[in-house]
């Protein structure tokens, strides 16, 4: 028989495909499940003039933006969750260094839904009468049928989608756990939107499991560009019920964040002072201790 | 000295306008005293009235739908695991969660921000100018839908100059200025340290419905950033009855895991503001 296409690939060769310039889907929300395994590797590979879709952003956003590495970004929130305020994004902005565009978080669930559908845009009564229709990609709209008012937004069609999900194939048929956190639902559907999704598991597995639980491959291989082997690669975010946020690392990122020179360092320390993946695990304690504290 | 905190009269004053049957929008909150208004009052107040008018009325936090909210249920922190495991009869994907809103499906919904102005508008965006702000703030969240599609809002903020203004420097979510088109009924109350607001119908701007014990119309003008209806015959409002503070204390929150933010990473307390 005739071998099939594997589509595991490093992290760096995965990220490697993302040209500057690109637009780049992020999975996750707040400070949940965002792939920051892959986002640290977008920042070692020194990307510039990202275009950034979230519908709900956090540290991915964050560290990004601080490294340079965007020149537009849309999101409905772009914070901490409890750690508050996410300090290169507001600089940024405050700074007019970035374009950031408001957006409800139905409205960036209409925009990814429209792509993944393969519609080139949405409509929402959310934002009739809001300050989001301050940005021209905001278009009122009458329905032909009813009349009734509503507003049209262009869909997000990526570039390339950057998720990180449970376990995966070689072949990259992807599943999510079966308990898992709800508002990250929305995680395939942001990769079917972009035109190639590079996703991260935390475990490989032998296609005889993906067989035998094929329930939960919410993301089947037809959508998937290629698969990446990233233990804790969603640190110090949560996972799940694998491992949850790491709230010393993340007070740590806070406090750093709050100043340039101070996100510098923070960066040249655990980004681009790590050669990849295996040794920024290694700078945060290692996956034993990580699988002590932060696991169940 | 007052036998009640803030906390737990602005507890028992939301339990009022909670109807029955109805599902109400809290979220998930982040700490501190941001909590305990968007989310720590608002949960202590559905869970107190499930247990007196209404029985039937539920929430969701988030995807987190119908919560057990008593004393055996609230867990000790607000973190992944935490919100994964809070007993609950359902946790739906998101989206269909706020998809309740465009349904029309969700009665009450919670709220607070950096500003609110005289029609309800609500910022929670930024500060300043939206095209060189002086402050950035998170985002928008879910609060423009939540203001488009709820059948009411109840805003609970800080009473200061600083944020009930004459008019928000972004409206994040819609009040009563304008709303053709919207299909929600926008904001109904608002609750603060001094006063319950609502909205006249006929101005469709914010008015004093009920001043709180010991407070003055002096120090409510003196603290809105705005000329606000204030009617002669405006009320004090009630002090919390003991069957409803033996209730909160005893039965829903004695570790003030809401009320006090003690489930975040940040406990503090609203109740040196009255």
């Amino acid at each position: 028989m005739i071998e099939r296409k594997s589509k595991l690939l490093s992290i760096h060769d995965a990220i490697a495909q993302i040209p500057d310039g690109a637009t780049v889907a992020v999975g996750g929300s707040l400070v949940r499940r965002a792939p920051m395994a892959l986002v640290r590797e977008i920042v070692r590979q020194g990307k510039k003039d990202l275009t950034l879709y979230s519908w709900s952003a956090g540290m991915d956003f964050d560290m990004l933006i601080g490294a340079g590495c965007v020149k537009e970004a849309w999101s409905s929130y772009v914070g901490l969750f409890q750690l508050g305020i996410a300090g290169n994004f507001r600089r940024a902005v405050e700074q007019n260094r970035i374009r950031f565009v408001d957006i409800s978080e139905t409205c960036g669930m209409d925009k990814f839904r429209a792509a993944a559908y393969g519609n080139d845009f949405c409509i929402s009564k959310t934002p009739l009468h809001s300050d989001l229709l301050r940005n021209p990609e905001f278009v009122e709209i009458a329905s032909p049928f009813t009349g009734e008012k509503y507003v049209a937004m262009p869909a997000f069609r990526a570039d390339y989608a950057i998720v990180h999900a449970s376990r995966a194939d070689r072949y990259g048929n992807v599943q999510f756990d079966a308990i898992r956190m709800m508002d990250n639902e929305f995680d395939p559907l942001i990769a079917k939107s972009a035109k190639k999704a590079i996703i991260s598991v935390e475990e490989i597995v032998p296609e005889e499991e993906i067989i035998r639980t094929p329930t939960m491959t919410l993301l089947p291989k037809i959508f998937v560009e290629s698969v990446v082997h990233a233990p804790f690669g969603c640190h110090p975010n949560s996972c799940d019920t694998r491992y949850d946020f790491d709230l010393e690392h993340g007070e740590r990122y806070a406090q750093c964040a709050k100043t340039e020179e101070g996100f510098a360092r923070y960066l040249d320390e655990y980004v681009r002072g790590t050669a990849d993946e295996a040794e920024y695990l290694e700078k945060v304690g290692g996956p034993e201790a990580l699988r002590k504290n932060l696991g169940r | 000295m007052k036998g009640y905190t803030l906390e737990e009269l602005l507890t028992v004053e939301i339990s009022k306008i909670i109807r029955n049957g109805e599902m109400n929008f809290t979220g998930i909150g982040t700490g501190g005293k941001a909590y305990i208004r968007a989310c720590g009052i608002p949960l202590a107040a559905v869970s107190l009235a499930q247990q007196k008018h209404a029985p039937d009325a539920v929430c969701m936090m988030g995807p987190v739908l119908d919560p057990v909210l008593d004393k055996e249920s609230i867990p000790a922190h607000n973190w992944e695991f935490d919100l994964i495991y809070w007993p609950c009869r359902a946790q739906i994907p998101l989206e269909d969660a706020l998809g309740q809103f465009r349904l029309g499906r969700v009665g009450l919904a919670f709220a607070s921000g950096a500003q609110v102005d005289k029609w309800g508008n609500l910022n929670i965006t930024c500060i300043g100018d939206p095209q060189a702000p002086k402050v950035r703030l998170p985002g928008c969240l879910a609060q423009t839908d939540l203001a488009a599609y709820a059948k009411r809002v109840c805003i609970v903020v800080p009473h200061t100059k600083r944020v009930l203004v004459d008019h928000v420097d972004f409206v994040t979510a819609v009040g009563h200025e304008n709303r053709e088109g919207l299909p929600g009924g926008g904001p109904f109350r608002v609750m603060t340290n001094l006063a319950v607001m609502d909205f006249n119908p006929e101005t469709r701007q914010m008015r004093v419905l009920s001043m709180h014990e010991g407070v003055t119309k002096e120090m409510i003008r003196e603290n809105t950033g705005f000329d606000i209806e204030i009617p002669e015959n405006a009320a004090v409002t009630p002090a919390p009855s003991p069957e409803d503070l033996r209730l909160i204390r005893e039965v829903i929150d004695p570790e003030k895991r809401f009320l006090n933010a003690g489930i975040t990473s940040e406990p503090a307390t609203i109740d040196d503001e009255l």
